[in-house]
Order: C-alpha cells, then sequence, then structure tokens
C-alpha cells in the first residue's frame, strides 16, 4: 500500500457513510469500525473503543471529533483534517439543498399539513432523547431532582442554561448527588 | 407562493439583509462553546437564534429541526446550516458552520489528545455527572417548549406520545420510529385540514 492510498480509502469510505448517516453518525459506527478494523487493519479494536471513549467525554462535535482521531491514527494531522471535512462536508450540502427546497415552498398548503404532522413526531424523539440522557446521568434522587428543576426552570422563566449547567456542576463536584 | 412585490416578503428580506456574517458566525462559535460546557446544541441554538437574537420564530426553528432529522449527518450542524441559508444564503451558511465547528474542533482535538490524563480523577467525574443530569432536564424541556404551539390538537400529543414511548421504553432504531409515525402522522393532519375546510 502506498502512502497515499489508505488516507485516500479513509476519507472516500467517510464521504460515503456520512452521505447515509441518517439519524445522526451513531447509526454507521458499526460499519466505520469493520472498515478501519477489520477490513483495513488501521487499528485495534481496542484504539477503536478507546478514541471513541475519548470522543464521548471530551467537549465539542464529538463524532467529528471522533473521526479525525481515527484519520490522525491513519495519516497524522492531514489525515485529521481530511476525515473531519469527509465527516460534515456531505451532510452540510445535503442540508443547504433540502432547506432551500423547503423554503420555496414554505406558503404551499401541503407544507402546512407536512409540518403539523412532522413537527410533534420528531418533538417526541427530542424529549425522548433527553429522557435516555437522564437515565444514564440520574444514578441518584438528587439527582433525579436536578434535571426536575432544569426542566422546570426553563420552562418557566428565561434563565439562562449556562447558570443551571454551573449550579448542576457546582453539586456535582461538591458530592451532593 | 408569493408575488415579488409582496411587502411582506420584501420586509422579510430586509430585515434578513441586516444580519452580518460575523454576527452568524459569533452567535454558532458561541452555541458551539455553550455545548462544550453542557447541554445539547438544540437546546443552545433555540437559546441563542429564538430568544436571544430573534432570528427565527418557535415555529420556524421547529422546522428546521424536523427537517435536519430526516437528513442525513450530524443534525446540529444541520441547523447551522438552516439558520445561515434563511439569514444569508450561502455565505451565512459557510459563516454558521465555520462558526460552529472551526474553533471548537481545534479545542477539542488538542484537548482529546490531554484528556485521557485526568479522565480518572474522580472530581471530574463528579463534575461531569452533575452538568450532565442538568443537561438532561433542559433538553426535556426544550422539546416541550417546542411542541407547545401543537398543544391544543389532540392527534400532535398522540404522535409526540407515541414516538416517545416508542424510542424510551420499546427502544425501537430511530429510523423505524420515523419512518412509521411520521407519514401517519401527516396523514392525519392533512384529514384534519380537509375537514376544517
Amino acid at each position: 500500500m502506498t502512502a497515499l492510498s489508505a488516507p485516500l480509502a479513509l476519507t472516500v469510505h467517510l464521504v460515503l457513510v456520512s452521505s447515509i448517516s441518517f439519524g445522526g453518525f451513531p447509526t454507521v459506527l458499526p460499519d466505520v469500525r469493520n472498515f478501519v478494523v477489520g477490513t483495513h487493519g488501521w487499528m485495534t479494536d481496542q484504539d477503536f473503543a478507546n478514541i471513541f471513549a475519548m470522543a464521548q467525554s471530551i467537549p465539542g462535535p464529538n463524532m467529528i471529533l471522533m473521526m479525525s482521531f481515527v484519520g490522525w491514527k491513519v495519516w497524522g494531522f492531514p489525515g485529521a483534517v481530511a476525515s473531519a471535512f469527509a465527516t460534515f462536508g456531505p451532510p452540510c450540502t445535503i442540508y443547504f439543498a433540502s432547506y432551500r427546497l423547503w423554503d420555496r415552498f414554505r406558503d404551499a398548503p401541503w407544507q402546512q399539513i407536512v409540518r403539523l404532522g412532522l413537527v410533534p413526531v420528531v418533538m417526541g424523539l427530542v424529549i425522548a432523547s433527553g429522557t435516555v440522557m437522564a437515565r444514564a446521568a440520574d444514578t441518584s434522587w438528587p439527582a433525579v431532582a436536578l434535571t426536575i428543576a432544569a426542566a422546570a426552570i426553563t420552562l418557566g422563566t428565561r434563565l439562562s442554561p449556562m447558570w443551571m449547567l454551573l449550579v448542576g456542576g457546582a453539586l456535582g463536584g461538591l458530592g451532593l448527588l | 407562493m408569493n408575488a415579488p412585490n409582496d411587502p411582506c416578503r420584501a420586509q422579510r428580506q430586509e430585515l434578513e439583509e441586516a444580519v452580518s456574517l460575523a454576527a452568524l458566525f459569533t452567535a454558532f462559535l458561541a452555541v458551539s462553546l455553550y455545548g462544550v460546557v453542557g447541554g445539547s446544541g438544540i437546546v443552545w441554538a433555540r437559546r441563542i437564534a429564538v430568544e436571544n437574537r430573534r432570528w427565527i420564530s418557535d415555529r420556524e426553528f421547529a422546522d428546521i429541526v424536523s427537517l435536519c432529522q430526516f437528513m442525513p449527518g450530524p443534525n446540529i450542524v444541520g441547523i447551522a446550516v438552516c439558520v445561515g441559508a434563511k439569514m444569508r444564503g450561502t455565505v451565512g451558511t459557510i459563516a454558521a458552520v465555520s462558526g460552529f465547528l472551526v474553533i471548537p474542533w481545534a479545542i477539542g482535538f488538542s484537548v482529546g489528545l490531554l484528556f485521557l490524563e485526568y479522565a480518572h480523577l474522580l472530581v471530574v467525574r463528579n463534575i461531569q455527572g452533575g452538568i450532565a443530569a442538568t443537561a438532561a432536564g433542559l433538553l426535556v424541556a426544550t422539546g416541550i417548549r417546542l411542541l407547545m404551539p401543537h398543544w391544543r390538537r389532540p392527534a400532535a400529543l398522540l404522535f409526540a406520545g407515541l414516538a416517545f414511548g416508542l424510542i424510551t421504553f420499546a427502544k425501537l432504531p430511530l429510523l423505524a420510529v420515523l419512518f412509521v409515525l411520521v407519514p401517519l402522522s401527516i396523514a392525519i393532519a392533512g384529514i384534519e385540514k380537509a375537514r376544517a375546510r
């Protein structure tokens, strides 16, 4: 394998999977693992798991960072940048084109019907992912109370979420949760 | 569709002209950096684009989130793409996406290379735990907020509840839930609309 073919193969593969990553990048993660660990042996399963855990626990755009670390393993810094672009570039183009299309028909009667049907389902999903996060995070009754308080304050006031996150972090840091 | 000389359309365009590229860049940089502290991107995107800057309404924001849910890729980047496109077209999208990604990526990438050193400290884990519990509450509340405009339609509440239940309790895959519920929900909205006429 020549010096360039590995990063090129990785980039092309990431462009393909990011274009079909409906429901977010986690849905295609198993495929990426097979590609970099199984097919090409660029890293071990342990490496891949470590990168995943790291990307989950550090701040920032997690999945783009995760793919950047994979690219870093294969081809250093240029690989990291190429993987980042391959991960967010194609979806951004698709978002842009479909928003343009949606906006063009914003006053059409069919679009109002689609909106009436679509939005409630998606908001049910958003609330569900909040609940899934809560189940992982709320390991004690004080943590459950904190989650409920944050939701109630957001609904009842215009207080910035930053204050709530600071209080939450402080309560956790003091060992009160 | 609107005629080109429709006053409403003209007014809206004027309003959209007023938003600078720098404002789009910094707004989405802020969404991204606040998300670093904690909280889902959708929480901060709504806070900044709807409540603080008043660029778009809750209704438009809910549209954008729903649209992005159906597309491949990281959904929160999609919000930056759509708000940027709405305010300033192609260059607006580039400004918003760059703001959202470039600096946070550089920070995250550097921190990532150092992070494993400190991840084992108990205090760091406890702080993260508190933030995660708060962030979950914020996300639930944002979903409820965006559902509010549909509060009076029983069908909307039914489908929101079904989507919630199928993910949370039945643990079905997201795509399956979307492709089963959305056509049904749209069909019922169409019937309601036809009856109201």
